[in-house]
């Protein structure tokens, strides 16, 4: 189980930053897909099936999908060279300082002793349970983030639509 | 009538309100009724409130007259209400009725400005102000009035703002306050902090449950005394003071003379209580008050304009109060303070009448001979003049012997020494100001025709210069049932818990007073010397010592050394946070001249801040200070 | 399998369903009505609504319950809160709509944002759950970047909302990750129960490390330094009503949460984050009244000041006693008043299309409109804190609460660093009364509402300046919930 989990999880890291170093978006796209499936695989390993389900049908299926048609139809170009070098003093900063943040939460998490957790029902991340989470205690904020997409999208007309007046 | 109190501060706030409001719309005699009427009209009351304390069973007074809850919360409390007792009586009715008497002239002095209505709800608001600080029962109504004086001074004195002078000269008075009302503020939280309320009379009544020298009690009274540096033009924050003489004159006299700059002197009065318990602050007191006696004075020297003169002067006496508090003289330096409200408004509204006559002018150099064309001013000033000196029996004579006196029984023999020098020069540039003004050859250019004022100016002139006449009669130091100012005040003064009660004898008292009177003679003797009898004079001497000359005339470069040690800095360290922290480009037009742009833009290329990524860096920074902080440890 | 229906009561979410409900009728409006209706009642209709919500909130005083399984909480601290977005959601909608007419842009979907980001406020400071805390922070967030990018066509404006954006996001992300730390450490989201579980067993690593993170994240809301660099470049580019509506109404709604979730979760480890809050206070303070000084455009001094102002309010939170939380209350209802004042006449005197921004604009105001000149300089003495404006009452109940705490320097620094602000906020009057205008001002559109609207706001930060006793009381009692 423990090696499944590291494997998975080195690969939803590796595949998270080359995202972010990629030079071509469409690679950048196609990994980010890999990373959404490594993570719907860890989601299984932690017995939610639903959200797992959920994350490769929504986001690595229609989501990306959408991603791909929308930078291959703005069909961006390729960065000029030298770009990557500019800020790099601050990059090489940046990123060191953000990589000792998360060495030093590792190390203390992991000195840390983490009480035993509670087991789990046997139908725990099953579409019943989350349906009656949502449904019951988590009423009101399941309710809100359809006014949060509600807003998203409305923004994104407002500030996409062509110019009116 | 005390118990309706209250009106006082609101005829002239609903004097402010019809002039500010309905300025434009209303006829200039409405406002020459409105402004000056409603400061009457406390005027009457507080004398009917005056009256009527005096009558007062002993058991019933002080009077706390209670308006509304101003802060109410389960710690702390802090009402709207007002205390009556004898030192607020005292100084409302110097407010209220100098006050009263400068509104009348300014309605001659401000006749023909175009901003007459502003002026006088300008006038109206700050003497609300100025009510609300002196009968103010807690120390943060006191604040009120405070900030509001404060503000109202700064007001009136760019009230001329087309002259680039007068706007910074107001700025300046501004800012320089706000130091000193950081003292009291400061003093105020403390005092909270320590006593838990900020009422007068329950902060004073536990200020005897400490120990004598105790150090909170000292940083209060410290606290509090920088915040009387600033409103009073104590040293360092006084270098407001002269610039502030660039308002129109019936406000200098009013407010920079006779009742704003001497509330330092009231708080310190009212606090009484805290400072006695306090030697070192008491010291602090004494010294910085002597300091700047001496120092305004030597600077009071050199001056040429004659608005200058008077407020050096106003700055040196106002020392000598400080002196008299520090020492533990309180009622010497309210009645100081009173005798100075009279003459010194006195001195300011008759060198207003001789400017006003003048066309403008303020140099003195430029005058000269002005005796027979004003005589009532010149007869005035000369009472002033006088008074200011110390002569006998004029009412400065009263209060600043009894000053020098307690410095020298009190205080140290020092003290005594360098205030009997302060005096001295005091004489000597009070009759300099009346030898170039009055007397000598005519100065003034051909084209100006010195005349004498209206009487709606002279008539408070005349009233002034009575009241610096026998002004000084209530309190007569000598014989100790005659001094009725000192029992009126005793109530509201705490005392200095003396050891040794020491009895001087009247010998020695009138010695004194012999001696000081001499010191005056002598400073009054050189003034005749240097420019009646020998014009010539004060060129060689300023001659033979050029470099001490150019000290004082210039001020002691204190504006220059304030300057280049805090103003710089400060702006300089403004920019520089802009840059560092934010730093888009600048526009260079409106932000400097051209090589400042030149060196900012250089460091802005070479920082390219502006850029999302360095907040996000920014942020990324906070992130790990918190998290070092938090799990580093 | 069963299921359990918790109870609950619509009136309690009565203010949330008006607004989102008002906002989603003036979407369909706006898409289906006619076009000469439309323009007029837009502001019309969502005012109607946020009475209608205020009305509803008013309804809700004194019930001190929760509801929806603890997700929220309807108290008087939440009342107290709804009270100050819903003033400040309707003061800015009064200033918008000729700002908006100027540049043709009066759109329906901007009202329906602001109601939406409203929603967002209500949530931040009723919440009892983090999630909804979360949700909260992005549904006020969300419509805030998009109506900053509001002027397309203006580069100003799209720098603003990209950069807000980016950061927002950055920083929803460090608010996010810290909640989810919360979880970890704790097992729970809900604030009571987190309460509990730190009073029984103290700090451990998860929750040091959400601590700080949700620092960061309320911190970036409310501007505190180090997150406040977005501030300035944000509050300039963004349309002027946007800016008022976001200075003041993130700014209240990212203090109630921090309020909330620092005085009722970490109270009993008070000495883990009174030294970080009092060094980024003073940092906060210091930065933005300083820079503020070197600024001559008045947004962006603006926006330096509501750094500032953001420190002033830490101060309360850092004395963490009932008198500092009661003058966090209190502050937040003056500076909504002062601040939106201010920006209104910011708004009045920049005419049309955002032309007269510099501080020498000002130069004159004082003659040509003595009524304008005479509130801003109302607001600007309560923004200084001079007595006796609610500003100076405000900054007194934070300081002495800060004083009663203990916090002497602290005190001594703030004081000082208002002294420091005393000189910019003024130079706004010297220039108003004290510089001949340049040129003749030409026509400042004022329409009667607005007039009305700032008349109001200058005689309120008298009033409650002057009697502050019942605000006090109302803001006493809405931090009762607060243990000591």
């Amino acid at each position: 189980m423990q090696i499944i989990f590291f494997l998975l999880a080195a690969t939803a890291l590796i595949s998270g930053i080359m995202v972010v170093i990629q030079v071509n978006p469409v690679r950048s796209a196609l990994f980010l897909v890999l990373n959404f499936f490594a993570l719907a695989a860890i989601y299984l390993l932690a017995n939610a099936q639903f959200i797992a389900a959920i994350q490769i049908i929504v986001y690595a299926g229609a989501i990306m999908v959408l991603f791909l048609f929308v930078i291959m139809l703005l069909n961006l170009r390729q960065p000029e060279e030298g770009g990557a070098h500019r800020h790099l003093g601050q990059k090489i900063f940046g990123s060191s300082l953000a990589t000792a943040v998360i060495a030093l939460v590792i190390y203390k998490v992991f000195r840390m002793i983490v009480p035993p957790g509670k087991p789990l029902t046997p139908d725990f991340g099953s579409t019943e349970m989350v349906a009656k989470s949502l449904f019951t205690d988590y009423l009101l904020p399941f309710e809100m983030t359809s006014i949060l997409l509600l807003v998203a999208v409305v923004g994104a007309v407002i500030l996409a639509r062509s110019k009116v007046e | 009538m005390i118990q309706y109190v209250w009106l006082v501060p609101v005829f002239p706030l609903i004097g402010f309100l019809i002039n500010g409001l309905l300025g434009k719309k209303i006829s200039k005699n409405t406002v020459s009724l409105v402004g000056p009427g409603s400061v009457g009209l406390s005027f009457a009351w507080v004398l009917g409130c005056f009256w009527e304390y005096l009558h007062l069973p002993a058991k019933a007074k002080p009077v706390e007259v209670f308006v509304f809850n101003w802060i109410t919360s389960g710690t702390f409390n802090a009402q709207a209400a007002f205390l009556v007792d004898p030192l607020s009586l005292v100084m409302l009715l110097v407010v209220s009725g100098v006050g009263f008497l400068i509104h009348i002239y300014s309605v001659g002095y401000m006749h023909d400005d175009p901003g007459y209505a502003r002026y006088f709800s300008y006038l109206n608001l700050f003497v609300v102000n100025m009510l609300i600080l002196v009968m103010a029962n807690n120390f943060l109504l006191m604040f009120v009035g405070w900030e509001g004086v404060g503000l109202c001074s700064y007001l009136l004195i760019g009230y001329w703002y087309e002259k680039q002078s007068a706007s910074d000269a107001g700025k300046k008075a501004f800012v320089v306050n706000r130091i000193g009302d950081f003292g009291f503020l400061l003093g105020i939280f403390l005092i909270f902090y320590t006593f838990g309320t900020v009422n007068f009379r329950e902060v004073f009544a536990q200020a005897h449950n400490f120990p004598v020298g105790s150090a909170i009690l000292t940083i209060i009274t410290l606290c509090l005394f920088v915040g009387a540096t600033g409103k009073s033009a104590q040293i360092p924050l006084y270098t407001w003071l002269p610039d502030a003489m660039e308002g129109p004159t019936p406000v200098s006299a009013l407010i920079h003379a006779a009742t704003m700059v001497t509330a330092g002197v009231y708080m310190v009065a009212r606090c009484s209580a805290l400072y006695v318990m306090a030697p070192i602050s008491m010291t602090v007191v004494a010294v910085i008050g002597l300091a700047t006696a001496f120092m305004a004075a030597s600077i009071g020297l050199a001056q040429n304009d004659i608005k200058r003169v008077l407020a050096y002067s106003t700055v040196s006496q106002l020392g000598y109060m400080f002196l008299a508090c520090g020492v533990g003289a309180f009622v010497a330096a309210i009645f100081h303070l009173m005798t100075h409200a009279f003459f010194k408004a006195l001195l300011f509204l008759g060198s207003g009448s001789v400017i006003h006559g003048m066309h403008g002018e303020q140099d003195m150099r430029k005058m000269g001979a002005l005796k027979n064309k004003m005589p009532i001013t010149y007869a005035v000033m000369l009472v002033g003049t006088l008074a200011i000196a110390g002569i006998f029996p004029f009412a400065g004579f009263f209060s600043k012997d009894e000053i020098l006196f307690k410095a020298l029984t009190d205080g140290h023999v020092g003290y005594w020494a360098i205030a009997s020098l302060g005096a001295m020069m005091t004489a000597f540039y009070m009759f300099r100001l009346i030898f170039m003004t009055f007397y000598g050859e005519k100065r003034w250019d051909h084209h100006v025709h010195p005349h004498e004022s209206p009487p709606v100016m002279t008539i408070p002139l005349i009233i002034l210069a009575i009241l610096s006449t026998v002004g000084g009669f209530v309190g007569i130091p000598l014989i100790q049932g005659w001094n009725v100012f000192h029992e009126f005040l005793a109530p509201s003064i705490a005392h200095v818990a003396a050891g040794h009660e020491v009895h001087h004898s009247m010998t020695f008292e009138v010695m004194m007073m012999l001696v000081s009177m001499g010191v005056a003679g002598i400073g009054i003797f050189i003034a005749y010397k240097m420019y009646i009898k020998q014009p010539e004079l004060p060129a060689q001497v300023t001659a033979k010592v050029p470099g001490l000359y150019d000290l004082i005339y210039n001020k002691y470069y204190v504006d220059e050394i304030y300057d280049a040690t805090v103003v710089e800095p400060i702006k300089n360290g403004s920019v520089f946070l802009w840059q560092e922290a934010d730093s888009k480009v600048i526009d260079g037009a409106v932000n400097g001249t051209a090589s400042v742009v030149d060196r900012l833009s250089l460091v802005i290329r070479k920082l390219e801040t502006g850029y999302v990524q360095n907040y996000a860096l920014g942020i990324l920074i906070g992130v790990a200070v918190i998290t070092g902080y938090y799990l580093g440890r | 399998m069963s299921i359990d229906i918790p109870t609950i009561c619509l009136t309690n979410i009565g203010p949330l369903i008006t607004l989102s409900v008002a906002g989603l009728l003036l979407l369909l409006f706006d898409a289906f009505s006619g076009k000469a209706m439309k323009k007029a009642h837009f502001h019309q209709f969502s005012l109607v609504a946020v009475v209608i919500a205020l009305l509803q909130t008013v309804w809700l005083w004194n019930r001190q319950t929760t509801d929806f399984s603890r997700m929220i909480y309807v108290d008087n601290f939440s009342f107290f809160f709804n009270v100050i977005f819903l003033l400040g959601t309707g003061i800015s909608i009064i200033l918008s709509v000729h700002y908006l007419e100027n540049y043709r842009k009066n759109y329906g979907e901007y009202y329906a944002l602001m109601l939406f980001a409203a929603v967002g406020m209500i949530l931040m400071a009723a919440g009892g759950n983090l999630v909804i805390i979360f949700l909260g922070v992005e549904i006020l967030s969300i419509p805030i970047y998009i109506l900053s990018g509001l002027f397309r066509e203006d580069l100003k404006s799209n720098e603003a909302a990209l950069k807000y954006l980016l950061l927002g996001a950055f920083s929803s992300a460090f608010l996010l990750f810290g909640i989810a730390m919360l979880y970890g450490g704790t097992g729970t989201f809900y604030l009571a129960d987190l309460a509990a579980f730190i009073k029984k067993s103290g700090m451990n690593g998860f929750t040091y490390v959400g601590m700080g993170l949700l620092i960061v994240g309320f911190g970036f809301k409310v501007s505190m330094a180090p997150f406040h660099m977005w501030t300035p470049d944000v509050y300039e580019g963004a349309p002027t009503s946007i800016t008022a509506f976001m200075s003041v109404g993130t700014k209240a709604a990212a203090f109630a949460a921090f309020l909330r979730v620092f005085l009722e979760v970490f109270p009993t480890v008070r000495m883990e984050w009174d030294l970080l809050l009092w060094v980024a206070a003073v940092a906060t303070m210091t930065v933005g009244n300083v820079t503020a000084l070197a600024q001559t455009n008045i947004k962006r001094m603006l926006a330096y000041s509501s750094i500032a102002h953001a420190g002033y309010i830490l101060v309360g939170l850092i004395a963490g006693n009932q008198l500092g939380a009661t003058g966090i209350l209190y502050y937040l209802l003056a500076y909504t008043i002062m601040n939106l004042g201010a920006f209104g006449v910011v708004i009045a005197v920049a005419r049309k299309k955002d032309n007269y921004l510099n501080i020498y604009d000002y130069a004159g105001l004082g003659f040509q409109y003595p009524g304008l000149a005479a509130v801003m300089s109302v607001f600007l003495f309560s923004l200084v804190g001079m007595p006796p404006t609610a500003g100076f009452l405000g900054k007194f109940y934070l300081f002495s609460a800060a004083v009663e705490a203990g916090y002497i320097w602290l005190v001594i620094i703030a004081v000082i660093n208002s002294l420091i602000s005393v000189y910019y906020y003024l130079r706004i009057t010297v220039i108003m009364y004290m510089q001949p205008a340049e040129a003749d001002l030409g026509p400042v559109a004022m329409t009667p509402v607005v007039n009305a609207t700032l008349i109001i706001s200058a005689l309120a930060v008298l009033l409650i300046g002057i009697f502050p006793g019942s605000i006090f009381q109302l803001a006493m009692n809405s931090v009762k919930i607060f243990g000591s």
